[in-house]
């Protein structure tokens, strides 16, 4: 249901053993249900920490985050069983098929083995890989590889999905199969936290954005309204205006 | 239950399709065990069967120096070379030009000092037992010497060896030769025979009794030990498919993907275990079958499997556990596939060759000897020595499982610690 909060992130610091600064500091954002949320920022700004604390890889230092489906908390057990995880690198085994590699992430899911053959030839077909289905994952191209690591994330439909730069290094045509899919699981009711470098993909995707840089949220808000109080005529604008246009490490 | 399945069938299918691991894991040990047992064979054949070849230098006068000749002769170890030409200066480079290992020299003076001792021991006796005898004086030849020539790569053992074969029948020689000169001095040379007999060929023997716990008929040879060293070899060498395996899933983000997921780590780790350890039983079966059926279709010994079969199982299984959990903790601390593959490669081979896959414990020098007590391919092998070699029992087993389990819960307790100390547990 839209209109109510789904993800409350409130005064997250995170600082990693041996490091001299935080990587997130004083971060509070809420992330409402069926939202297409932007976590936009330059490299080194702290996008990919926040969303392993979102997803439970990593622990936040001090802060809390709360999931909520419908007003009501989710237990641990029941976010992780509600959660899908893109993350930016090509985490499965590209010794195997995209078949196998389904078969192998949705049962980690629980899904029962019929609903798990089901679903599996459904997003082999929608995400255009029934053809290669039965190929190793390694002979792939970059795009083909990224709509399988989208796939497992998907695969027990999630009430809230994370991506962390799902469409890097991937052509046209595959960049378009990818947001296109995740348009229309939105429309579905699917909450999406995203993190991208693309500019003009995020504001042709985003409905709400938070821009962190050096660890903080700087702007947070609608893509619209942050656009319009900035005085940028397009997100990369607003980006530059906000995050400087010196080289980051 | 359908998350364990799903866990196990992709396990193998990654070794499956993991052929150079496959290869390393059941190729090399047929290959390891076919081609060592093969050269092992035929050098101990080569100590056991085959005959020493022998230079001899016969100078002497008399007929004593034939006699050792024809004693040596018969006795079927050596292959006699009788070169009488050459002098004894030149022997040395004789020795070497002829490439002969071991040369022996009989001097002159090698009969008449044997005689002249003979008679002096004889005089002696005739003396104290209030005796008459030929008083005639004899002339005094002193106590001949042998000269033994060996090559200096020779062994000093396998010298002391030949030495000591020489001496026997020269002790025969010598007794025989100081009853037959008794015998002569008190007139009844005729019937020293029986004497002799009772002396010389009358003499303690020696069984040989290979120490065993029960009553196992296996005995030690190149199949008893080359089957099971080089499957335990094989067995450890399942770093390099399993271990390469952990470290690509930690490194392409698998692990930390399952974090995110409703599953336990165990399940992972529990399906990795369980395949690997199938492998090992499979590799155990692979090399033992091919010791039971192959290698004595190619003359080689037959593997005679242990009676104890329970105790046969523990005993793979332990080997095994102790194989996969050294793998996971290489998996667990590599930071690329590169070091995975080469550490784990050749600490295994430094691990064989403190334990005693490559040569024995027992010839190490006594410091080597303690080393190898750290190596879990020792205990392993001493796992499998106690069945096919000492018939063993659950007892003699104690101390291998103890080794064994100690290692295991190390490696398992390090891959767990460094796993969560990278946060994918």
């Amino acid at each position: 249901m839209a209109g109510q909060v789904c993800i409350a992130i409130r005064d997250v610091y995170k600082r990693y053993k041996s490091a001299q600064e935080d990587s997130l500091s004083d971060v509070s954002l809420n992330i409402m249900q069926s939202d297409v949320f932007g976590l936009l920022g330059p490299n080194g700004a702290g996008k990919t920490t926040l969303i392993s604390i979102l997803c439970g890889i990593i622990p936040v230092s001090s802060g809390q985050v709360q999931f909520f489906n419908n007003g009501a908390p989710y237990s641990n057990a029941e976010r992780k069983s509600r959660i899908g995880f893109v993350p930016q690198e090509y985490a499965f085994y590209q010794e195997l098929t995209p078949r196998q590699n389904l078969d192998y992430f949705g049962a980690m899911y629980n899904l029962p083995k019929k609903k798990l053959e089901m679903r599996r030839e459904h997003l082999l077909e929608v995400l255009g890989l029934q053809k290669s289905a039965d190929r190793k994952v390694g002979t792939f191209s970059g795009g083909m590889k990224r709509r399988v690591n989208l796939a497992i994330g998907i695969i027990h439909e999630p009430d809230i999905l994370f991506l962390d730069e799902p469409t890097v290094g991937v052509d046209v045509q595959s960049r378009n199969a990818i947001i296109r899919y995740l348009q229309q699981i939105n429309q579905a009711g699917t909450t999406i936290v995203y993190t991208s470098h693309h500019m003009s993909e995020a504001e042709e995707f985003c409905k709400n954005i938070a821009l962190i840089d050096h660890g903080r949220v700087i702007a947070a808000g609608g893509l619209q309204h942050l656009k319009s109080a900035h005085d940028a005529g397009s997100l990369q604008t607003l980006f530059i205006n906000l995050t400087g246009e010196e080289y980051r490490d | 239950m359908f998350k364990l399945y799903a866990s196990l069938r992709k396990e193998l299918l990654l070794l499956i399709n993991d052929k150079v691991g496959l290869a390393l894991m059941f190729l090399m040990p047929l290959l390891l065990v076919f081609i060592i047992t093969i050269i092992q064979d035929s050098a101990y054949k080569m100590v056991n069967e085959n005959q020493i070849p022998l230079l001899v230098v016969n100078h002497d006068n008399g007929k004593e120096g034939h006699k050792l000749v024809e004693l040596l002769t018969k006795s079927g170890l050596f292959k006699i070379d009788s070169q009488n030409a050459i002098p004894q200066e030149s022997l040395k480079s004789e020795l070497l030009s002829r490439g002969k290992m071991i040369a022996l020299y009989i001097p002159a003076t090698f009969s008449a000092g044997l005689e002249s001792n003979a008679e002096d021991v004889s005089t002696i006796l005739m003396d104290d037992l209030g005796l008459e005898r030929d008083t005639t004086r004899h002339q005094k030849v002193s106590m001949p010497k042998l000269s033994f020539y060996n090559d200096p790569v020779l062994q000093e053992n396998y010298s002391y060896s030949v030495m000591s074969v020489i001496q026997s029948y020269m002790s025969v020689i010598e007794n025989s030769l100081m009853i037959d000169r008794m015998y002569a001095n008190m007139d009844i040379a005729e019937r020293s025979a029986k004497l002799k007999d009772k002396m010389i060929s009358n003499r303690v023997g020696i069984d040989q009794i290979v120490a065993r716990n029960n009553n196992s008929t296996a005995i030690p040879n190149s199949t008893q030990h080359n089957v099971p060293a080089w499957t335990i070899f094989a067995m450890f060498f399942m770093v390099v498919s399993l271990g390469s395996n952990i470290v690509k899933e930690r490194i392409n983000g698998s692990f930390l993907r399952l974090k995110t997921m409703p599953t336990t780590f165990m399940v992972v780790m529990f399906s990795k275990m369980a395949v690997y350890v199938v492998v090992a039983a499979l590799q155990v079966a692979l090399t033992f079958s091919m010791g039971v059926w192959i290698l004595p279709k190619l003359g080689l010994p037959k593997l005679s499997v242990p009676d104890n079969i329970i105790a046969t199982i523990a005993v793979i299984f332990i080997s095994s556990m102790a194989a996969v959990s050294y793998a996971l903790m290489i998996g667990a601390f590599a930071k690329t596939e590169q070091q995975a593959n080469g550490f784990g490669a050749i600490s295994i081979i430094i691990f064989g060759a403190i334990g005693g896959i490559l040569v024995p414990t027992f010839v190490m020098p006594g410091f080597m000897q303690f080393f190898s007590n750290f190596s879990p391919l020792h205990w392993c092998l001493e796992g499998f020595y106690v069945l096919f070699l000492k018939g063993g029992s659950w007892q003699d087993l104690r101390t291998v499982f103890t080794f064994l389990g100690v290692f295991i819960v190390f490696c398992q307790l390090g891959t767990y610690f460094k796993l969560r100390l990278e946060r994918i547990i």
